[in-house]
């Protein structure tokens, strides 16, 4: 098979389970934090790291923000034979008891992005794979961490629903607060409806950074890095139970 | 009725108020199969019975649990369980049958829902179709251990509840196959009519809900073979009483 026209990958170059940062310099930070990892391929967005944790094989892909660009990056990660992704990323808090720095675990994404779909109607829902749902969660509790597990919101237009935006983002949030979505972010609604449908797993483990109720506070730099890589480790635990269960 | 005491009042629909039902209630569509549920357990008594909602509360090895029908479809489904909600329902399982449309599926086996899609229109009236209706993880987690200990069979995915029986069954006008194709190829288990507007309504409220349905074979399949429905039923509703259980030993019985 050829190397994949986006990701510049081919069958070999990744291992069944793959992180998805959306961030690119983010491939880099989380492969430091597998037992040993090697650069694998960088095109546009694409930066992809494989390695191993705990005698598992693991690779990171970043793909950008977005899920237009992270459905191509699953479409040709499962062509080079990955069947298990974790996305890792950061969001913005809807919830007065989501605090920034906490542990957000996805159970379902509300479909707020145009890339879902084109794939899929609306009624269909954006779930993620229980078994990946629930690895996450124990490895979140055996790190002493209480994760928020529940819905959150995928969406496109970042300066139409942060607290960046310009006009009254908490209009728009509104619906979405009342009927306790966590926390907004970009890509996960794409990657559990394309995931499920092509029977391939998938989870997301999300870190807030901002809060919509609270638009004065913003995490620390230091803050930050820690929560990444505590996110990255949650999910490289997760990855072993999968492996310990499922082979 | 003020605002202020809709959850101590008696409830419009199901005719009970705070008290009348357990933390954890089954929700069969079918009236005729809440004596099904009572016929099951250690005791249960009658609670109300009104339209098509009857309930009857009892107990399993100590455990309370309650069985309240509600009818076909999501309509009378939404009121039932907005109803239950405000008189204290904090587990929500429904319990029913199902039109299987994957090769797999046979009968005896138990197909538990993840996630179900909005193919009715009562959710929408709560909230737009982006919203993903999810079953509530801990009760998917007590249904399959419930299933494992009672030796059946299960799946776990994603179910369609639509409104339209006579569009989508193989009694159907036109060419159902057709109808339902899409569904196949995105990998959807069975068709049913209630739990998409349940899961979303739950979620938006942050109450617990799943679903477990008795499959048959695949309604896009020929059968001869006799089909030992009820047996198949009484399984499921066992399955269903034993993961309200094992809530209740999990402290999620609140």
């Amino acid at each position: 098979m050829e190397k994949q026209h986006h990701i510049d990958l081919k069958p070999g170059d990744v291992a069944e389970t793959v992180f998805l940062p959306g961030d690119v310099h983010r491939a880099k930070f989380i492969a430091d934090l597998f037992d040993e990892a090697e650069f694998v391929a960088h095109k546009r967005q694409y930066v992809t790291y494989t390695g191993t944790y705990k005698g598992t094989k693991v690779s990171v892909t970043s793909t950008g923000i977005g899920c237009p660009a992270l459905a191509i990056a699953v479409e040709e990660l499962i062509n080079v034979g990955a069947k298990n992704f974790i996305r890792i990323g950061t969001c913005g808090a809807l919830q007065k008891q989501v605090r920034l720095g906490d542990v957000i675990i996805a159970s379902g994404a509300v479909r707020g992005d145009g890339t879902s779909r084109e794939y899929f109607p609306l009624e269909y829902p954006a779930v993620a794979d229980f078994d990946t749902l629930e690895a996450l969660i124990a490895a979140a509790k055996e790190r002493g961490v209480n994760p928020h597990v529940g819905i959150i919101r995928a969406h496109d237009s970042f300066y139409a629903e942060s607290i960046l935006a310009g006009g009254d983002y908490l209009v728009k949030d509104k619906p979405w607060i009342d009927s306790g979505v966590l926390s907004t972010e970009n890509e996960s609604s794409t990657l559990f409806t394309l995931a499920t449908v092509r029977k391939c797993r998938s989870g997301t483990i999300l870190i807030p950074v901002g809060h919509h109720l609270f638009p004065d506070e913003m995490i620390s730099t230091e803050q930050l890095s820690d929560a990444i890589k505590l996110e990255t480790l949650i999910a490289l635990d997760a990855t072993v139970k999968l492996k310990q269960k499922f082979g | 009725m003020t605002s202020q005491d809709i959850h101590s009042e008696k409830q419009h629909h199901i005719d009970m108020k705070k008290g009348d039902v357990a933390p954890t209630v089954l929700i069969p569509g079918d009236p005729g199969r809440v004596e099904l549920f009572a016929s099951l357990m250690d005791e249960a008594n009658k609670v109300a019975e009104k339209r098509e909602y009857i309930t009857y509360t009892g107990k399993k090895d100590g455990v309370p649990i309650s069985c309240t029908s509600t009818g076909l479809g999501c309509p009378p489904t939404a009121i039932g369980v907005e109803e239950l909600i405000r008189i204290g329902a904090k587990n929500i399982i429904r319990i029913g049958t199902c039109g299987a449309i994957q090769p797999f599926l046979e009968p005896g086996h138990m197909i538990i829902a993840t996630g179900a899609v909005r193919g009715e229109h009562t959710s929408e009236e709560f909230i737009n179709m982006e919203y993903p209706a999810v079953a509530d993880y801990r009760i998917v987690r007590a249904l399959i251990d419930a299933c494992e200990k009672l030796h059946l069979p299960y799946h776990l995915g994603i179910v369609r509840s639509h409104d339209a029986f006579y569009l989508e069954s193989p009694w159907a006008l036109g060419d159902y196959r057709k109808r339902l194709q899409p569904w196949v190829d995105m990998g959807v288990l069975a068709l049913e009519n209630e739990s998409s507007a349940i899961f979303v309504i739950s979620g938006m409220q942050g109450i617990r809900a799943g679903t477990i349905l008795a499959s048959g074979y695949s309604i896009l399949e020929e059968h001869e073979e006799k089909i030992h429905e009820e047996e198949n039923i009484c399984k499921m509703v066992s399955a269903a009483i034993e993961a309200a259980k094992l809530l209740h030993e999990r402290g999620l019985a609140k």
